[in-house]
């Protein structure tokens, strides 16, 4: 049964293009289009991993992160950090404020989504293999 | 009448009229007393005469004149007391034993207080010897005796402080001083007498005079000890900085200004790079599923576009990263870890990303290392990026034949040279564009048809990250007949 991925992008085109890149390869996409209603659905829906977009207005993937680590019901959630801010020390940032895992934007489209996939257990994984060029 | 009198003359002599026990205990404190040393005779009675006026190094003499008294009936000598409010005097003593109608011994002590016919004194003196020499001086000079009192103050202090001439002299050298200072001046006074030595200009102390009118300026004070046969002084030399203090603090404001400056330049940057690639983030992935045929097949022509958006906003990509590495570079923010780093271990890295590209143009693509590691202090991202941006260029501008790595390694006079060099086949480089092959958005090759793209930033960055890691990039080329570049580190 493959992973069910809460998206939470606040940029439309980013957001369509992450959904596509997954629900292509047969994962189901749930879509955030901002922070609060992230923390929301995560919360209810219960997926198997987020993928979150940092600078968001609002709510950004920092407060998005410690809220969802802060509810014992969303506590161990995988969740990966997918961003713009690619500065040397981003990486590090990100990943000491307690994200599973880091991507810099732009991504590589033939790579992204087995870099998703490698956060998830084999049995979540679609049974299809990522296409590539 | 006649005990009236004595007793007018007790409570009205301006000198102090003090009667201590035989341990120097206060029995009786007349007005004289209370006048000259601030303590009134309920604050006197029953205290120690010298843990009240007597001044710490004083003490002992004060002790020993005690029992010279006890001894041999009385006794005459000048001194120093220390008032109520801690500023110093010089008195002239007279003491006498008497006895009480009990028989008890008792020391009648009369002080006079001299610190001013003592000043005059020495102004005298001090003045006929040094006046001229002081005028001389640039500086404000004040000598004070070790009361602290004014014996002399040359025209330039009287003007630094707003004072008429001779005004200053007889006064505390506490009245220059703001309140503030006052306290912990006459400490430091009473130290520096015990041990004078020279203390250059402004020797840690952030001070400031205070004027006649009340107001204050920033002073920088040097003290030197000046003994002669009557006293010792000290000499106080003072510059009005005021001047100094306000381009400091000009200074300290154009420094932050600029430290705010970089910051703002930071975050522009980091927001500018933020937002570039957003939008790329669409542009090259959406290209990326087109070229992947995610949504359909695509015709050839369809697919040659879609590569050329591809490489563009690739390029767009390249651009910003070097950008902002130069940016980095020229701010002096690249934060380099001098480490042991196996340079073939480097290298090969680097040939086995390229390969590939190499491969695709049909070149020959080779590295020749000697046998044993190559191994040398130095930054392994700067350096892998340094190899990365020489080879790269190399495949890029060469279309037949091939790209040669070498790797060398020679101990000079026990200094070791490590030598990565990177020979191409390629168009090579006219000796008029050799001079600005280095500089910022130089592309020498694109006057050419069909010229490859590049940032313009490469070898300028590559060149610069070289000099962070104490090397140089040098190369020799020929139009046509390729060219060598090769990075030289030498490790001390």
């Amino acid at each position: 049964m493959a992973a069910r991925i809460l998206v939470i992008e606040d940029n439309a085109a980013n957001l369509e293009l992450v959904r596509y890149l997954l629900s292509f390869s047969g994962y189901t996409v749930l879509e955030a289009r901002d922070g609060a209603q992230g923390v929301a659905m995560a919360l209810q829906e219960r997926p198997d991993l987020v993928v979150c977009d940092l600078q968001m207005p609002l709510l950004d993937g920092y407060e998005v992160l410690a809220r969802l680590r802060e509810n014992p019901a969303s506590a161990a959630t995988v969740i990966v950090a997918v961003t713009a801010f690619s500065m040397p020390n981003d990486r590090q940032k990100v990943m000491t404020a307690g994200f599973d895992g880091y991507l810099s934007k732009p991504i590589e489209p033939e790579n992204f989504v087995h870099q998703i996939e490698a956060f998830l257990p084999v049995e979540l994984q679609a049974p299809r293999a990522a296409p590539s060029v | 009448m006649e005990a009236e009198a004595v007793a007018l003359m007790t409570s009205q002599s301006p000198d102090a009229l003090i009667l201590l026990t035989s341990q120097g205990r206060i029995v009786h404190w007349s007005s004289g007393a209370n006048a000259i040393f601030g303590y009134d005779i309920d604050e006197a009675r029953g205290r120690s005469l010298s843990e009240l006026v007597v001044p710490a190094d004083r003490a002992e003499e004060q002790a020993r004149r005690l029992d010279e008294t006890l001894t041999s009936g009385s006794g005459t000598y000048e001194s120093v007391r220390r008032r109520k409010d801690g500023s110093l005097l010089y008195v002239d003593v007279s003491t006498r034993l008497v006895r009480a109608a009990d028989g008890a011994p008792l020391i009648l002590s009369a002080e006079k207080d001299v610190t001013h016919i003592k000043v005059l004194r020495d102004a005298k003196l001090m003045e006929a010897r040094f006046r001229d020499l002081l005028e001389s001086t640039p500086d404000g000079i004040v000598m004070a005796n070790p009361t602290g009192h004014i014996v002399i103050a040359n025209s330039q202090a009287e003007r630094l402080f707003g004072y008429e001439s001779g005004e200053l002299r007889g006064r505390s050298v506490d009245t220059l001083l703001p309140a503030r200072y006052r306290e912990a001046h006459v400490g430091h006074r009473s130290s520096y007498f015990l041990q004078p030595r020279k203390r250059a200009m402004g020797s840690g102390l952030d001070l400031a005079g205070l004027r006649k009118d009340g107001s204050e300026f920033p002073i920088e004070i040097s003290l030197s000890p000046l003994r002669t046969e009557e006293s010792a002084f000290v000499m106080s030399a003072i510059r009005d900085i005021s001047e100094r203090k306000r381009f400091e603090k000009a200074l300290q404001e154009k420094n932050q200004e600029l430290a705010n400056a970089n910051q703002a330049k930071d975050r522009f940057l980091a927001g500018m790079s933020h937002e570039l690639r957003t939008p790329l983030n669409a542009i090259i992935g959406f290209t990326g599923t087109l070229l992947m045929r995610l949504p359909g097949p695509l015709n050839d022509e369809q697919q040659k576009q879609l590569r050329t958006v591809q490489s563009s906003a690739r390029h767009l990509l390249a651009l910003i990263n070097d950008l902002l590495d130069v940016s980095k570079i020229e701010a002096g923010k690249v934060e380099l870890t001098f480490e042991e780093v196996d340079c073939k271990a480097v290298v090969d890295e680097v040939v086995a990303t390229l390969r590939p590209q190499a491969h695709d143009k049909g070149l020959a693509f080779a590295f020749d290392a000697p046998d044993l590691p190559v191994v040398t202090r130095t930054d392994r991202r700067a350096l892998s990026q340094i190899v990365f941006n020489l080879a790269g260029n190399a495949i890029k501008f060469t279309e037949r034949g091939g790209v040669h790595l070498t790797l060398r390694c020679d101990v000079l006079d026990g200094a070791q040279r490590t030598e990565i060099r990177v020979e191409d086949s390629g168009v090579g480089i006219p000796l008029i564009d050799q001079d600005r092959l280095f500089g910022a958005f130089t592309r020498v090759n694109s006057a050419r048809p069909n010229a490859p793209e590049g940032t313009g930033l490469g070898l300028h960055l590559s060149q610069k990250l070289a000099e962070l890691l104490g090397g140089k990039i040098v190369f020799h080329s020929e139009s046509g007949k390729g060219s060598c570049f090769s990075l030289v580190l030498s490790d001390r």
